[in-house]
């Protein structure tokens, strides 16, 4: 079962969001703020990280540049979620380092199938 | 010469007298001579008489040699006032007789001897000879001399009479050519007058008197006509000179009302920038806010969906879906909005790459064809087979490909929707022409008038029958703008309707104020010409010391230092050199830091320029206010500008760095080859049909 963590400061997103994924069958483990989303990436070392993007005390580019600058969760995937559909947050998000990036609000069909594709890339070599 | 200088009254006088004066003694003088001349002849005569008379006379006592007889008859003389001598002489020539005025003296002057008769003038005497005969026989001769007294006397009278004469008259002369002078001085000087009170007064309204019909007079009357000449276009003049102090004033006060106007027009235009600002900022933050609880309207009620389609709830799942679909109605609006109002903020970049046309042709139709059903319309589309790649933001291209499309499938029932590609050349460049026409209500002439702007759908009941915003052409036609394309409209009501939209097939990124210049500018930016941009710093501070340390201890940091010594200078470099962040001081001799502040953020192409002010006056309320990015107090903390214009250089860099045609692959090959990209890309292209779907 592989396992998410969800990085998301909005209660009704997180909720909603881990609760679906459950549904999907994954594992979820979510963090309110940058700070804590990094401290359970590096216990916790998920599969594949939901990366919100504004969030309070450490924003979603700061962790996210953090977890791939370092050698034991570089190999983690992340996918960026953001509000704005601006071309420079697409841009933005793969200058900190994420895999993939998806805007809000989600379509969670597309969404799974981003993660899918990333587990599936990551099982592969 | 004196004479020349007298005054036209004195010359006249003088001529007058000395003319008539000449003209006196002239005739006074001949006159006399005539006189002179005859009373002498008469002399002469009457000295000849006197000397026949004495002859016959004597001729007795001659005859008898009487001397005492002759004596006694010369003596007969002395009644004969002017004569001096006589004498008588004998046949022998001898003195015989003679006679003396004055008796003691003896006649020296008398001859010794008889001459010839006659008479003759002899030291200013008149002497007479004359012959003595009787019986016609001559006995002697007898010698008169006078001293022609009678005649001195006549002419000194005379010369007397003259000279008081002369006098007299000219005297009379004097007094008669003083009148007359005047007939002709009096015109000629009160012309005079008249033409010194003109030229001191510069009075043209006088007129000089005609006193007479001669030449004076029409010389006068030439002069009046010419003072009324001049009068008159003096008058004309100063009418003229009038009228234009009175245009200038008013030309004067137009120039100022417009001034001001002209001023009132700038700021009500900062004022109205200002306001479209603020509007475009709290549009985007609102959207952003918006679309948060909508998020999570939309993820619940799919979530709910699902599980009550598991329980087998079809009543609910219904209704669950008419949630969402309103959610995402709602969510598409709010994107139009968040659109248009990154265009009107000018933060609409373009993003763009190759791709090919006819691909995305058969993926629209395809993801409209479901659109297209609803109202039971179909879709054709026809793609020119030489069409190939184009140069543009494909995002953009779907989008405005995709409002034109579901326009036509809204506004259209049981119809034909097609859509036209082909390639044009105009003017030299290379076009890419799209034309959607549809068999639906169509557009009148009116409507298409505001058909571009936004919130303007033709009518309200059309909003309330068809939905919409009324945006999706707005932005559509704002799209096209930014790729310099065009758009037009032929419609008639019930005749359906055709929109061509032309874009350039090599689209080339905007850099003026209006977009950004941002990852899709430039296609390929050389890296160094980007990281010399990226890297400078331009420091604007007055004092020397601060800029040397700011410019070392950035410097170590390895950015590149620009420094300005006064405010104007730094708005200059600032448009030079385009810098990462800019470094400002307050206190500045005469252009301080908020003029530069001001300065710069109504500039639109500095605007950008992030601005750290760097001062010791305690203002951040002002300085945030003017548009600074942070406020630091001197002493500065270096650790603290370091944090924060990395902040910026990061934000900036990931703005800048121009964008791979395709990140997703770009990034996603790095971790793992190759055999999955194809798949990558056409499930990335469905997704943005998917979110443009979602969006509407």
């Amino acid at each position: 079962m592989p396992k998410i963590l969800l990085v998301e400061d909005n209660e009704m997103n997180r909720d909603m969001l881990s609760r679906r994924l459950q549904r999907k069958g994954y594992s979820v483990i979510s963090a309110h703020d940058g700070e804590q989303g990094h401290l359970l990436a590096c216990s916790e070392m998920p599969d594949l990280i939901l990366m919100d993007i504004s969030l309070p005390l450490m924003n979603g580019w700061e962790v996210t540049r953090l977890l791939k600058s370092s050698e034991s969760t570089r190999h983690i995937p992340i996918i960026a979620l953001t509000a704005h559909a601006l071309v420079t947050d697409r841009d933005k998000a793969f200058e900190a380092g994420c895999d993939d990036y998806d805007t809000k609000p989600i379509e969670f069909g597309r969404l799974s199938e981003k993660i899918e594709n990333l587990l599936v890339a990551k099982r592969v070599p | 010469m004196i004479l020349q200088n007298l005054s036209i009254k004195r010359k006249l006088t003088l001529i007058t007298m000395l003319t008539s004066s000449a003209a006196l003694i002239l005739s006074a003088l001949s006159f006399l001579i005539y006189d002179l001349v005859s009373f002498r002849h008469l002399l002469i005569q009457d000295l000849m008489t006197q000397a026949e008379i004495i002859g016959y006379n004597s001729a007795g006592a001659m005859e008898f040699k009487d001397v005492s007889a002759a004596t006694a008859t010369l003596s007969a003389l002395t009644a004969k006032e002017d004569v001096v001598t006589a004498g008588l002489y004998g046949r022998d020539s001898k003195m015989f007789a003679h006679y003396s005025r004055n008796n003691n003296v003896i006649p020296l002057l008398l001859p010794a001897h008889s001459q010839d008769k006659g008479y003759r003038f002899e030291a200013g005497y008149l002497q007479v000879f004359h012959d003595v005969t009787l019986n016609g026989e001559r006995l002697g001769t007898l010698f008169l001399q006078s001293d022609m007294r009678q005649w001195s006397l006549r002419a000194k009278r005379y010369a007397g009479i003259l000279c008081i004469f002369v006098l007299i008259s000219g005297l009379f002369a004097l007094l008669v050519s003083s009148r007359l002078q005047r007939l002709i001085s009096r015109p000629i000087l009160h012309l005079e007058d008249t033409m010194r009170m003109v030229s001191a007064n510069r009075n043209y309204g006088v007129r000089a008197t005609k006193s007479y019909g001669d030449e004076i007079g029409r010389l006068i009357d030439g002069f009046n006509t010419m003072l009324s000449e001049i009068q008159q276009r003096d008058t004309a003049l100063r009418g003229a000179n009038e009228e234009l102090k009175a245009r200038t004033g008013e030309l004067e006060k137009e120039i100022l009302y417009r001034k001001q106007t002209q001023e009132e027009l700038l700021k009500a235009k900062h004022i109205a920038e200002e306001a479209s600002r603020a509007k475009s900022t709290f549009l985007a933050n609102m959207s952003h806010e918006l679309r948060t609880p909508l998020n999570a309207i939309i993820g619940y009620s799919e979530m709910l969906e699902e599980e009550t389609r598991e329980l087998g709830k079809s009543d609910s799942v219904q209704d669950l879906r008419k949630i969402q679909s309103a959610g995402k109605h709602l969510l598409s609006l709010i994107n139009d909005v968040l659109d248009l109002s990154k265009i009107e903020a000018g933060k609409m970049g373009l993003h763009l790459e190759n791709f090919e046309v006819a691909p995305l042709i058969d993926e629209m139709a395809t993801t409209l064809t479901p659109a297209a059903a609803k109202n039971g319309n179909t879709i054709h589309v026809h793609v020119a087979n030489t069409l190939g790649a184009m140069h543009a933001d494909v995002t953009k291209v779907r989008q405005i490909l995709f409002n034109l499309l579901s326009n036509a499938c809204k506004f259209t029932d049981h119809g034909t929707i097609s859509v036209d590609v082909d390639e044009s050349k105009v003017e030299g460049r290379d076009w890419i022409r799209f034309r959607v026409s549809d068999t639906g209500i169509g557009i009148s002439a009116k409507q298409k008038e505001n058909l571009f702007h936004e919130f303007s759908q033709a009518d309200a009941s059309i909003a309330r029958k068809y939905g919409g915003t009324g945006l999706g052409l707005a932005i559509t036609y704002r799209f096209v703008q930014l790729m310099k394309g065009r758009i037009s409209v032929e419609s008639a009501p019930g005749k359906g309707a055709t929109f061509t939209v032309y874009l350039p097939a090599q689209v080339i990124a905007e850099t003026s104020e209006t977009t950004r210049p941002m990852a899709s500018s430039d296609p390929a930016p050389s890296s160094d010409e980007s990281k010399a941009r990226k890297d400078t710093i331009l420091v604007i501070d007055d004092d020397a010391s601060v800029r040397d340390l700011m410019s070392r201890f950035l410097s170590k940091l390895g950015f590149h230092v620009v420094a300005a010594a006064s405010g104007e200078e730094g708005v200059r470099l600032a448009r030079q050199v385009r810098p990462l962040v800019i470094t400002l001081d307050v206190v500045m001799p005469e252009c301080d830091g908020w003029t530069v502040l001001k300065k710069l953020k109504s500039d639109s192409s500095l605007a950008e320029i992030p601005v750290i002010m760097v001062t010791i006056v305690d203002n951040e309320a002002m300085g945030l206010d003017l548009g600074a990015s942070n406020y630091l107090i001197k002493p500065v903390d270096r650790d603290r500008l370091a944090v924060l214009i990395e902040k910026h250089r990061t934000g900036r860099s990931a703005s800048i760095t121009g964008a791979p045609a395709t990140p997703f692959i770009s990034s996603i090959s790095s971790s793992r080859k190759g055999q999955k990209e194809s798949e990558l890309k056409s499930s990335r292209k469905v997704d943005h049909a998917k979110d443009l779907v979602s969006r509407r």
